[in-house]
């Protein structure tokens, strides 16, 4: 765990060292349509939490990664994720590296107008069973997983707005459990209170609602019970950037929900993340 | 003799922006989609890979940029709209403005 952290965060104080360039807003729960410049690289360091109760269960996950994108064209960016999970379940822990994901984002629809850009793009991400699920808790699916969908949006001086859908295809893991696919539907809101000039700090401030419906978990072909239904999620989150670097984050409040029979359910996540861009 | 030395040591000053900026040019760049600090870091990384580029001013309120080029070397429209896609965004305008000695002279 130290070593991962030192790993990374010796990868990211080099590149910052560099001072190096970097770019655009989006959502930090939600998928956005924004990609990185041509020949851009994007290092972000991240820490995911989340906690849920019920049915006698306490659960708590703390999951750091590291994630790099690289575009490859101003429209057309290849990312990894590479993610540690820290996993508490009632009196079990477990840690070690999580589920690796591959992804790749594609602009497909630009507008520029002065100050302002309309854009939409379709990605698809890759969910690798790297992690382990032997263990328990387990820390990782042991079925490669897709995740893809398509996200909009609008940036000016002053507003913003996004939205995505996004569908999961979980495949059969460890021990022929294969968890229900999920569906995601986002929107977000977004201002900048204050304008600033180029190379002054600037925050912009976003409000997510993240929609989930998750269907129900088979077992060698069977429905298992208590598994599937849906939340809503209220989300404020934040922007903070300075020349080369942003601090991104936020929390997400369960709002509504209607799960099957009975689950233990997310009572907070939150993510905070450093990005970088050269 | 004063009024001799005194209109040459004028006259020295008013020439000497000339002698030194001289091979200057600056282009106004007037860029569309421009909305953030954050996101203009694109265009200066873009231009900074670009041979020739002496200094970048980026006015985001106006989305305008302006490049001020190395002694003897030139920018075209076709070299900007390039860079600018590059970086994400687009070009709607691409004024040559008078070299920096010319417009000390204005």
């Amino acid at each position: 765990m130290r070593k991962f952290f030192l790993s990374a965060a010796i990868g990211l104080a080099a590149t910052v060292a560099a001072n190096k360039p970097l770019q655009a807003h989006g959502p930090v729960f939600s998928p956005g349509p924004e990609t990185i410049f041509k020949g851009g690289t994007q290092l972000t360091l991240g820490f995911d939490t989340e906690g849920a109760t019920g049915v006698g269960e306490v659960a708590r996950e703390y999951k750091p990664f590291l994630e790099a994108e690289y575009g490859v064209t101003a429209d057309w960016q290849v990312g990894i994720k590479i993610p540690y999970a820290w996993k508490e379940e009632t009196d079990r822990t477990a840690n070690g590296l999580g589920d690796i994901v591959l992804d790749t984002k594609y602009q497909f629809w630009k507008r520029d107008l002065p100050g302002a850009q309309y854009k939409a793009a379709a990605f698809l991400q890759l969910e690798l069973p790297t992690g382990d699920d032997d263990s328990t808790p387990r820390l990782g699916s042991g079925s490669t997983d897709v995740f893809t969908g398509i996200a909009t949006g609008y940036e000016s001086r002053r507003w913003y707005w996004f939205a995505s859908g996004a569908y999961r295809v979980n495949t059969k893991g460890a021990g022929g459990l294969e968890k229900g696919d999920k569906q995601f539907l986002n929107v977000v809101g977004g201002v900048r209170p204050i304008l600033t000039e180029y190379k002054e700090p600037d925050t912009v401030l976003m409000l997510e609602l993240n929609w989930e419906r998750a269907g129900r978990d088979e077992l060698n072909g069977s429905d298992l019970a208590n598994t599937g239904g849906w939340q809503l999620f209220f989300s404020p989150v934040f922007w903070w950037t300075y020349q080369q670097t942003a601090v991104r984050g936020g929390v997400q409040i369960p709002i509504a929900e209607s799960l099957n029979e009975r689950q233990a359910t997310p009572d907070y996540r939150a993510r905070l993340e450093l990005v970088y861009h050269f | 003799m004063i009024r001799i030395i005194r209109t040459a040591v004028f006259a020295l000053v008013a020439l000497l922006p000339v002698t030194v900026f001289a091979a200057q040019t600056q282009y106004r760049l007037q860029v569309d989609g421009l909305a953030c600090p954050f996101c203009a870091y694109g265009i200066e990384k873009e231009l900074t890979r670009t041979d020739g580029i002496a200094a970048i001013d980026i006015d985001i309120n106006a989305g305008a940029v302006t490049v001020t080029t190395i002694e003897g070397a030139t920018m075209t429209e076709a070299q900007a709209d390039q860079i600018v896609k590059d970086a994400g965004f687009t070009l709607r305008g691409f004024e040559k403005i008078k070299a920096r000695a010319e417009s000390g002279k204005d």
